[in-house]
């Protein structure tokens, strides 16, 4: 397996870690609520979730640790892949179309599909679960058993190639948190 | 005195909100099941009467669980004491009757919610007894975090009493409607048509009339919800309060589409039709376009011209997938649907050497 770890740092818009006391303003969802720093590896550590590694929680840049998705471009330079593992997590549970773009030109659709963050839910789409806080983080205060979670997702590379770039879906109840590119040689190479 | 009404179960839809957790929890106490009563209708009625409250459904602010059960004689009334005396007295009445009661309540008093002593909101739960002499109520309430067991009669009473005021910027959707002291009170008219698929196929078959078809195409069905979204757009630019109006319209109507989908796929997994359970995962995604509008409306708030065009194509999105599904219903009605049940042998293949010995297969 040959993963590439990718750093989405740069494009990271949504702060959905915090520490205690941290801004008010900061909010993973709409009512700005975040997962605990401290239940959380530091920004840009290596983690392996399921066999699968990422680097988790983003570097930090200032500007967040997650992609609310509305469309970005995401660069892939060189990427082969039969798969794109994400880890990410959303507001109400959802499902949505990305567009892999090839070195040739070509585009493919592919459907993301992520899971609720919110605690006692499930993953309705079955993915593996990646972290779960201790307690869900308000402005004011953190409650304590109130468990959010942070979901593995995979996207299918059906057609073998070299990849350019990633658009991620056009809805913002997505968030990502880390991406990887894994290949696997000799399962599927049609090169 | 002290009264616990048993078996009072909690009961949530992970799509629901407060208004299907608490109706689920009331009817599974009288022997009814929330997936099957809450999840058989699938519609969209919108007449402009947009309240602030959690358990606000559109079109049945007054008749809630008519809205919610529309295809099993479900009624409820609300009922507004003059103060939280008579508030208190007349829902331990209904608790002395042997009745769990559905109270609204702001978070804001309660202590086992997050909003506690933070943010005011108009959230429905269900008490189901009380003990005089501790003073306490038994409430339970399954939005996360759930909670089941005593409540001091105090906070319920500051509760129910709330003025539910706008403090800060976080008393967003649910805030600024007094909750004056109402609880609700509901009865099912008639008797309960069994879960079969004859009464599947009879509501399937009503909901895409009523979507397609709506006795009254400005506000109800797909036309109802093509002018509703078209409208919002139209004045969100110089309206600020259609964010707010489309986010709690989006709520109860994301719960039921989940709702509904669920149901189509029970009814398919216990019929064996393979196909019902294909169309339940096309529901879904229905909800799932919903889900997305929601947030996209929700944070649409600090630009919302910006916001536009990606409100028009999701709601674009929205629509044709609610025209996807009701055309494959239709042909699953009219019979011209692919092959519902599951036919002959499985065609898998297996190494006939995996489970063997290891010296059989050298």
């Amino acid at each position: 397996m040959i993963s590439t770890v990718v750093d989405i740092s740069e494009v990271c818009d949504n702060r959905g870690i915090t520490k205690s006391g941290a801004e008010e303003s900061d909010g993973f969802n709409i009512w700005r609520n975040t997962f605990p720093a401290e239940d959380l590896p530091a920004p840009g550590s290596s983690v392996e979730v399921t066999g699968v590694a990422f680097e988790f929680p983003a570097r930090a840049t200032g500007r967040g640790d997650n992609i609310r998705c509305r469309g970005q471009l995401l660069p892939l330079p060189g990427v082969r892949a039969d798969w794109l593992y994400l880890l990410g997590a959303a507001e109400r549970r959802t499902e949505d179309e990305v567009e892999l773009h090839y070195a040739d030109g070509a585009v493919r659709t592919a459907w993301l599909r992520m899971s609720d963050f919110w605690p006692e839910t499930a993953a309705w789409f079955g993915e593996p679960e990646a972290f779960r806080g201790s307690g869900l983080r308000y402005p004011r205060h953190t409650q304590d058993g109130h468990r959010p979670a942070i979901w593995q997702q995979r996207v299918p590379v059906t057609v073998p190639g070299e990849l350019t770039a990633l658009r991620l879906p056009e809805n913002p109840a997505m968030h990502v948190f880390a991406l990887t590119a894994v290949l696997e040689p000799g399962v599927r190479d049609a090169s | 005195m002290r009264v616990e009404l048993t078996p009072v179960t909690p009961w949530r839809h992970e799509l629901g909100h407060c208004l299907h957790t608490t109706a689920g929890v009331l009817l599974a106490h009288r022997g009814l099941d929330p997936g099957i009563v809450l999840g058989a209708a699938w519609g969209f009625h919108y007449p402009g009467d947009l309240r602030r409250e959690e358990y606000y459904l559109p079109g049945h602010a007054d008749d809630l669980f008519a809205g919610l059960a529309p295809y099993h004689g479900l009624h409820s009334r609300w009922h507004t004491p003059a103060g939280p005396d008579e508030g208190w007295q007349e829902v331990r009445a209904e608790l002395c009757a042997g009745r769990p009661v559905a109270v609204a309540a702001d978070n804001f008093h309660l202590p086992f919610r997050p909003a506690h002593r933070d943010v005011h909101t108009n959230h429905l739960m269900v008490v189901h007894g009380f003990d005089d002499e501790a003073g306490e109520v038994y409430v339970t309430d399954p939005v996360p975090p759930a909670h089941q067991g005593p409540l001091s009669l105090a906070a319920l009473t500051a509760a129910r009493d709330s003025g539910n005021p706008v403090r800060h910027d976080r008393d967003m959707f649910f805030t600024a409607n007094p909750i004056g002291n109402r609880w609700l009170s509901w009865e099912a008219r008639g008797p309960q048509p069994p879960f079969t698929p004859e009464f599947v196929a009879e509501a399937m078959a009503r909901n895409v009339r009523d979507l397609t078809d709506p006795a009254d195409p400005r506000t109800s069905g797909l036309p109802g919800l093509r002018a509703f979204l078209d409208g919002a757009w139209e004045r969100l630019d110089s309206a600020p309060e259609v964010v707010d109006e489309v986010f709690i319209v989006a709520g109860p109507v994301l719960a039921t589409t989940g709702l509904h989908g669920d149901f189509l796929d029970r009814a398919g997994r216990e019929s064996g039709d393979a196909r019902l359970r294909e169309l339940a995962r096309q529901v879904a995604g229905v909800a799932h376009h919903w889900a997305a509008l929601r947030i996209a409306v929700a944070t649409a708030r600090a630009d919302r011209a910006a916001a536009l065009p990606a409100l028009r194509r999701r709601s674009g999105r929205l629509v044709e997938s609610y025209e996807q599904v009701l055309a494959a219903l239709g042909r699953h009605l009219s019979g011209v649907s692919p092959t519902a049940h599951v036919s002959g042998l499985p065609r898998i293949s297996r190494r006939q050497t995996d489970d063997l010995p290891a010296e059989v297969t050298q």
